[in-house]
């Protein structure tokens, strides 16, 4: 079973720096605090692969990915993959799965796809989660440029702070997402 | 150009790759070239997430339209018509900003000079600066569901000065600050 503390505790302040890959190792050896982590995470990632597959049920579904990623961790290979190729495959798997035990609708054409994973899709994955991993308003002035179509001046005054403010966290906040692809997918 | 400088600035090359001096660097540094590489796929990636969360959202969005009974769509409509043809003041209102406890520490100021937005200038001293001195702004008025305005920055002694704009054609009743991520962690309120 998944660990019952986890699913009311606040994250775990554990291993922030290991990368994905060094918690997968660590939950294969019964590490709840490495579990924790990897939840808090890819918890947004594994909800965004679940609701292109299931659509609804969101929260049973996600619930049942990382249940089998607490089971199987111990089966990661790194040297057979990366860890992000490793959790998105586990993620559609356990959701394909879960659509068809309750015999859900299509949500929409992408489920046709669900099976076929891309150097892409990991990637696409992979960013979800290590957006958790930077610092507040690095994290922050990314999101607003990217997934709100800000510019950089209009993040500036949406935060209420200088212009070179957000360009250097900007800047700073890719990098770190740069060190961390590398780490995590070579 | 040296290597640290470039390095720092490489992201820049992401939206604007008319920068011939740091092009240059890049053409002759190895490293340059291995991260730029790596900046590229973190922006793809993204770009690709961005994406999705727009179909998602406009999928979700539609079938949230779908799923309403015709009568209330209809009603919705006809509201949103009077709420525009209604004549509109343009004046500044103010609201004072407390803690819990009641204490005055800034206010929000209200400007509807136009009829298509609401400026609203936050000004605050002796906001709690903590979780990297990063708070929300929400707003709720007209019987809707309270909503969030924005993020600002408070400085670490605590004050701030941000300005945002709110949908005209509103009427706003009331604001309150919260940290990230803690909606029911009211720090401060109108």
């Amino acid at each position: 079973m998944i660990p019952q503390a986890l699913d009311q505790a606040a994250p775990v302040p554990a291993p922030p720096r290991a990368s994905d890959a060094e918690l997968l190792r660590a939950i294969g050896q019964g590490s709840e605090p490495a579990f924790a982590e990897l939840r808090n995470r890819y918890r947004r990632a594994v909800e965004h692969a679940c609701r292109q597959i299931v659509g609804g049920e969101l929260e049973d579904c996600a619930q049942e990915v990382f249940m089998r990623i607490w089971r199987k961790a111990s089966l990661y290979d790194r040297s057979r993959g990366s860890a992000p190729a490793w959790l998105l495959t586990i993620a559609r798997r356990t959701a394909l799965n879960f659509r068809r035990r309750r015999e859900l609708p299509l949500p929409d054409q992408r489920a046709d796809e669900a099976g076929a994973i891309e150097a892409p899709d990991v990637d696409r994955f992979w960013v979800e989660a290590a957006l958790e991993r930077l610092p507040e308003r690095e994290r922050t002035v990314i999101e607003l440029a990217y997934f709100h179509d800000l510019s950089q001046s209009q993040v500036a005054a949406e935060l209420g702070v200088p212009l070179g403010s957000v360009k250097s966290w900007t800047r700073r906040g890719l990098h770190r997402l740069a060190t961390l692809l590398d780490e995590e997918t070579t | 150009m040296t290597h640290e400088h470039a390095w720092t600035r490489l992201p820049d090359l992401l939206a604007d790759r008319d920068q011939p001096e740091l092009l240059a660097h890049v053409a002759s540094c190895h490293d340059c070239q291995r991260q730029l590489f790596l900046l590229g796929r973190v922006d793809r990636a993204l770009r690709g997430s961005a994406s999705m969360r727009r179909k998602e959202r406009r999928r979700l969005g539609r079938g949230r339209w779908l799923r309403l009974p015709p009568g209330i769509v209809a009603a919705a409509i006809a509201a949103a018509v009077v709420v525009l043809f209604l004549p509109h003041n343009a004046s500044v209102r103010q609201l004072t900003l407390r803690t819990a406890a009641g204490q005055p520490i800034g206010r929000a100021i209200l400007d509807r000079s136009g009829a298509d937005s609401t400026s609203l200038t936050l000004v605050a001293r002796g906001l709690p600066a903590h979780r990297g001195d990063m708070f929300v702004l929400w707003a709720a008025g007209d019987g809707r569901r309270p909503t969030t305005v924005g993020r600002f920055m408070v400085a670490p002694n605590g004050s701030c000065r941000a300005r945002f704009n709110l949908p005209g054609g509103r009427s706003w009743a009331r604001f309150w600050v919260t940290p990230p991520g803690r909606p029911n962690a009211v720090v401060a309120s109108t």
